[in-house]
């Protein structure tokens, strides 16, 4: 018995893609191994002036994440082959490419995600923080900060591999891509807010608990995890949201 | 299929397909009369396990029948006085002769002090000084009167604090939820002994003591009033006022000997408006005056008694623990002058309720031996200093005298109740210590002939010590559970979770066919289940607890085995998809959250959390879809999900243990129950949107027709705006914005209103929904010359789920050659979904009208939320997962908080049965309040067949089957709730927080799964029938 409803209600049926690989460079392995290393360090030599002055600790380390995302972006990660950051240029750095100004032609897309980050992953997903219950009329600047840190960690590098091109955003959306270290990074960052939010009702009456540190922390651990989870344990699996 | 459009066509078979077609029909009759029945037994094994469960937890104190005697003192009098003669007095020379005894409900005790500056609070409030009296006089003559603090032991419901004011013993929790309909007294308490002294007791007020104390009270100077109107704060005070003050004249002083005035005018105005309202003010000014003149009017030998049965929350609620619940005032006055205080530092009233309380057990000795009747058998309270020291001060042999009489008494009660249960003397050996040496100090003091007060006063002391122990042993006694029954209880418990986990997720074929044999099983499990615990019984146990044991243990084990002979069409229930994982996920979350009270208290936000989580992963799944038009409505519908949500979010109603982190939203101000008035809008912005909202979702699959037109364009609209109105009358009553027009007509027109709504509901909603055809236009439409006919006789939707894909096609003319009129079925991709949806939304005007303004908001974004969910399983094809029920699950519980309630008895809204009534009617109050109370829960569980409903062809097989697993999946989130919630309050007992927290959630949690239970079965899938039968009228039958 089949229900004629189900036509067409496959997932996307673009060709299957495949997981994103880093580049295979010395600077790059070395890098890439490096980066979870230096995202959880900077959050633990920051935990104390994070719990006690959340708004400027986040603000302070926002420059170093960002910068440590676009290194990551610029040595590891081959820049989007479908469509350039910026749809709007699309033939024109290709040609770019070529000579050797292939560090230019990398920065640019590495600056573009990064602009996107900024402009387009934070309002969204301060949206979401709102959705989730996240102070509406308090705490604007913890929670605005804690978009951008979030934005910072989960989309610089999607932007970088896959570009802006509809598609590719609604397979990366409904997790129809492939698991490699990107995603499991991303996918990581969110479960870990999620996760993170679950100590703030206890009434333990710890410092630590107050909004939004433990988010922050939570974020940042399951970006470390999903990011090895995603490019050793579970690379190339595929979640079915079904 | 032979045939696939459901058109009959003219042909040699068609007799037989009309067979066909009534055996089908009877057939799916049967089948749906089952899985009904099958529901209803599923309801009572849980009701039968919550039962047992309830009664070896919810405490239990066994009422002893002994009465103290007059004549016979519990210890022989040293002081001589002639035991026996009432007119001097039982026990102890009596003070007073007569008494007046105020009992003003809801009394807290800085309701009667001056208001004291506190950084955060310097300005007094409306209910501060507004009722100097108690206090003014207290300082001035503090011979002729005292005020304390007036301790209630919780539950602080009214019924339960008239047992402990006049039996002096300790509430116990089996009685807390009857206040709807109080039962006599059995046990020895003070009315009895004044009427069996002969004195004439007059009662005025509040009718809830003729149910606790009838015949006891003069019958025609009596004059009861209806207790529970609690909308009216002025009939049953001035009713008081009336016959009380002609009593007080000195012509009518041989007609009473106590008057019993019970005033609920102060509690009223705190249930309807908060105590920090200027109706607080001139209710508390009022008593004021009453009082002053109840002075002037007292004659010397009378007593006068003012107190508060219970305080009032910050909102002006009350039944539970918290601190201004139980804080009530007690002031005595006389004239006589003979209250002293012990201490010259104790002049002054108490400034706060935390210094210097008495309990309000302590008022049932005090007063009778005051007025010279025996202490009533079972009474565990103690004399009130101020009352027996002396106007010095300072007579101590007095004091010692009447503690040792109490303690005698108290003594002799607890003797009786031991032997009664069987008790060993381990059990009291704390106080037995205090016992003897109590005895000695006394005969110290008695040989000591002309010793100073020293020893009396240590003697007095000695027997308040043995006092105070007793009733701290007999507050952890009486926290004794019956772990056997609630053993019981938890194993059925688990059990019929169980067999609902086995229906609802691990039949994989047809679910309605399998029915019958687990009905069947069911019910001779359930008889041999009762035979064989009342055979088993030795003798020893409860019979009722082993019959209901029985009951269900006996179906829980044949329905195994009814499961296990059909192990082939079974699969082990573990979540397998996504979804599956996240519903499986978030429920185990919420069960062991319950275990914390930080997260029972924060169960508001973390469900918002949850819904948010389902929100945002149905968005990225419906981004994935490949069609676009799945993608594109499937995604606006999740964020207008999101949306809703958070928006209703914004509805708050916060616990008192949320402060300082949550702003209550639900009513003007957090120390108010009105609306503000400009949340009297939000109705009207109800009555506009949400018909439009819902039209348009019907107008998208071309179901708007018929029925559809007239119930939400019209019928709903019109009900809507009713209820707009009966809020703003209800509001320009409150706030008195038309001071011109009587409250009388206010009330009675609006009570009308609600009236025409509910009417409007219920009988031409419920007429409609069971005679309205399919939501379907048929059209014959003339073809044109170009058609293509072999593609227009199938009758599959070509794109049913394309917005413009509602159309079917068929042909009725068989010829192939000749151009053929086409049949338009407009609506037939959602014909089905849109046909039951009609039941929800007729339950919704009553569950709408019986919200406050804001409820009314969450409840209607709760309506659209449910159509959100319903497009996106239909645009994710996710019909068939856990998905639905269990998130319409969550929802159900979300919009409970958003509604204005709290999982705390005290945010019950009593006054929700006033709505279309003018007086308490049963059975119609209690089911108004349950419609308020659960009424999110309600509509959600309403709604739960049309997940399996929505947009499906209209000849589907196993629909029932898949409908009945919807619901059973949507049970099985509250079971586990329940399950989760009873055994974590069982294994907690000993918490601090089990009675302010984790008992409360279980009681809700216990109450809300037999609520949904009975909808479900009943409202929804009973419903199912003739929403399925009025389908198949023109599309026919579907096989099998």
């Amino acid at each position: 018995m089949s229900t004629p409803t189900s036509n067409g209600k496959a997932p996307l049926s673009t060709p299957p893609s495949k997981p994103v690989d880093i580049l295979q460079t010395q600077p790059s392995l070395l890098y890439s191994n490096l980066h979870p290393i230096l995202l959880l360090s900077i959050l633990l030599f920051s935990f104390k002036t994070l719990v006690r002055d959340p708004v400027n600790t986040l603000l302070g380390l926002a420059p170093t994440v960002t910068i440590l995302q676009a290194l990551y972006c610029v040595l590891c990660l081959p820049s989007t082959n479908q469509a350039p950051a910026p749809p709007q240029k699309p033939g024109q750095k290709k040609k770019q490419a070529k000579p050797a100004q292939d560090a230019w032609a990398k920065a640019v897309p590495a600056f573009l995600s990064l602009l996107l980050t900024l402009f387009l992953s934070t309002p969204i997903l301060y949206i979401t923080l709102i959705l989730f219950g996240a102070p509406l009329t308090t705490h604007q600047p913890h929670t605005i900060l804690l978009a951008l840190h979030f934005a910072l960690l989960t989309t610089p590098q999607l932007y970088y591999a896959h570009g802006l091109e509809a598609q590719a955003w609604y397979k990366i959306v409904s997790l129809q891509l492939p698991v490699d270290e990107l995603v499991g990074m991303s996918l990581g960052a969110c479960m870990g807010a999620w996760v993170g939010a679950i100590p703030i009702p206890l009434d333990w009456d710890r410092e630590w608990q107050k909004w939004p540190v433990t988010i922050v922390a939570g974020m940042y651990g399951g970006a470390v995890v999903g990011k090895f989870v995603g490019g050793y344990v579970c690379r190339g699996w595929r979640i079915k949201l079904s | 299929m032979a045939n696939d459009g459901g058109i009959s066509r003219s042909g040699a078979s068609s007799e037989e397909r009309a067979d066909n077609e009534k055996q089908l029909s009877v057939q799916f009759k049967a089948q749906h009369a089952i899985v009904v029945a099958f529901f209803l037994l599923i309801l009572t094994l849980n009701a039968l396990a919550l039962y047992l469960f309830c009664s070896g937890f919810l405490l239990s104190r066994l009422v002893l029948p002994n009465r103290s005697q007059c004549a016979l003192p519990p210890v022989e009098l040293l002081n001589g006085h002639t035991p026996g003669s009432h007119d001097r007095g039982c026990w102890h020379p009596k003070t007073f002769d007569k008494a007046v005894i105020i009992l003003v409900d809801a009394l807290r005790y800085d309701f009667t002090v001056p208001f004291q500056p506190q950084p955060g609070d310097e300005q007094p409030h409306h209910f501060h000084n507004a009722l100097p009296v108690l206090y003014e006089t207290a300082v001035q003559s503090p011979g002729n009167a005292f005020l304390r603090p007036f301790i209630a032991d919780p539950p602080t419901t009214t019924l339960q604090r008239l047992k402990g004011l006049t039996t002096g013993s300790l509430p116990t929790l089996i009685d807390a939820g009857s206040n709807f309909a109080g039962t006599a007294i059995d046990e020895d308490n003070l009315i009895e002994q004044l009427y069996l002294a002969g004195k004439k007791v007059v009662h005025l007020g509040d009718d809830t003591w003729h149910s606790l104390f009838p015949g006891y009270f003069e019958p025609n100077l009596t004059r009861p009033y209806d207790s529970f109107n609690v909308w009216d704060l002025h009939t049953l005070d001035n009713g008081v006022n009336e016959h009380m003050f002609p009593l007080l004249e000195p012509e009518m002083a041989g007609r009473w000997d106590v008057l019993i005035g019970h005033y609920l005018g102060v509690d009223h105005a705190g249930h309807r408006y908060g105590p920090d309202h200027p109706a607080m003010t001139d209710k508390l000014q009022q008593m004021d005056r009453v009082f002053r003149s109840m002075i002037e009017r007292l004659d010397d030998s009378t007593l006068l008694v003012v107190m508060g049965d219970h305080g009032m929350d910050a909102k002006g609620d009350h039944g539970g623990e918290s601190d201004d619940e139980v804080e009530a005032a007690l002031w005595m006055y006389s004239k006589k002058g003979v209250f002293g205080r012990s201490d010259p530092a104790f002049a002054e009233p108490p400034a706060t309720a935390k210094v210097r309380p008495v309990g309000q057990i302590d008022l049932v000795p005090t007063l009778a031996l005051l007025l010279g009747i025996p202490i009533p058998f079972n009474n565990l309270g103690q004399p009130i200093e101020e009352a027996f020291i002396g106007k010095k001060g300072a007579d101590y042999k007095n004091m010692a005298e009447v503690s040792r009489l109490t303690a005698h008494q108290i003594h002799g009660y607890q003797g009786e109740y031991a032997k009664a249960r069987n008790l060993d003397e381990s059990a009291t050996s704390s106080t037995q210590q205090l016992w003897r040496m109590a005895g000695q100090t006394w005969d110290e003091a008695v040989q000591s002939r002309n010793s100073a007060d020293g020893a009396w006063k240590k003697a007095y002391q000695v027997y308040k010590a043995y006092e105070d122990e007793n009733l701290r042993l007999c507050k952890n006694l009486w926290a004794r559970f019956d772990l056997n029954s609630m053993m019981m209880g938890i194993i059925a418990l688990v059990g019929t979770f169980a067999v609902i986990v086995m229906y609802a997720q691990s039949i994989q074929g047809d679910r309605a066919g399998l029915t019958p044999a687990l009905l069947l099983h069911g019910l001779v499990g359930m008889s041999c289940g009762v035979v064989g615990a009342m055979l088993g019984k030795g003798g020893a146990g409860n019979t009722m607890q082993l019959a209901a044991f029985g009951a269900v243990a006996g179906p829980v084990v044949t329905m195994s085995i009814a499961f296990f002979r059909a192990r082939e069409g079974l699969r082990v229930p573990y979540p397998r998809t996504f979804w599956g994982g996240l519903c499986f996920l978030s429920t185990l979350l919420l069960c062991i959250g319950f275990a914390a009270n930080s997260f029972t208290i924060w169960e508001d936000e973390i469900l918002l959390f949850l819904l948010t989580t389902f929100g945002v992963a149905m968005l990225a799944s419906s981004l994935g879809q490949a069609d676009s038009t799945d993608r594109n409505f499937g995604a606006a519908n999740s964020l207008s999900f999101l949306a809703a949500t958070r928006l209703s979010s914004l509805s708050r109603l916060c616990r008192e243990e949320q402060m300082p982190y949550c702003v209550s939203t639900y009513y003007a101000s957090a120390l108010s129950s009105t609306s503000a008035g400009w949340q009297t809008l939000i109705p009207f912005v109800v009555a506009l949107a949400l018909p439009s909202i819902l039209r348009y979702h019907y107008v998208r699959t071309k179901n708007f027709q018929g029925s559809a037109v007239i119930w939400i364009a019209l019928a709903l609209r019109i009900a809507l705006v009713l209820t707009a109105a009966f809020w703003v009358l209800n509001a320009a009553d409150d706030g008195d914005w038309y001071p011109s027009i009587p409250k009388a007509t206010l009330k009675s027109s609006r009570t009308v209103l609600a009236q025409i709504v509910l009417a409007i509901a219920a009988a031409a909603g419920y007429s409609t929904y069971i005679w309205s055809p399919p939501l379907l236009l048929v059209r014959t439409e003339e073809p044109s010359s170009s058609s293509t006919p072999s593609t227009t006789s199938t009758s599959k939707p070509i794109t049913p789920n394309h917005p413009t894909g509602g159309a079917i096609l068929t042909t009725i003319n068989p010829t192939p050659s000749t151009p053929r009129p086409k049949l338009l079925i407009l609506g037939y991709a959602n014909t089905h979904g849109t046909r039951y949806l009609l039941l929800p939304l007729i339950y919704l005007p009553a569950l709408l009208l019986v919200q406050k303004p804001m409820g009314q908001g969450a409840l209607a974004l709760c309506t659209i939320s449910i159509l959100n969910v319903l497009e996106v399983l239909d645009a994710c094809n996710l019909r068939r997962s856990p998905l639905g029920p269990v998130l319409l699950g969550i929802m159900g519980c979300f919009y409970f908080f958003k509604t204005g309630h709290q999982a705390a008895l005290s945010t019950i809204q009593w006054e929700t049965a006033f709505i279309p009534l003018k007086t308490i009617r049963y059975p119609w109050s209690p089911i108004l309040i349950t419609l308020n109370t659960f009424g999110p829960q309600i509509l959600c569980a309403i709604a739960v067949p049309a997940v399996a409903m929505w947009k499906v062809p209209p000849k589907s097989p196993g629909l029932l089957g898949r409908i009945a697993g919807a619901m059973a999946t949507h049970l099985l989130f509250y079971a586990a709730i329940t399950v989760a919630t009873v055994v974590e309050a069982a294994w907690l007992r000993r918490h601090l927080m089990l009675y302010r927290v984790f008992m409360p959630r279980m009681l809700m949690a216990g109450v809300v799964v037999l609520v949904v239970e009975v909808i479900g079965a009943v409202v929804a899938v009973g419903g199912v029938r003739w929403s399925v039968q009025s389908v198949a009228g023109v599309f026919g039958w579907a096989e099998g």
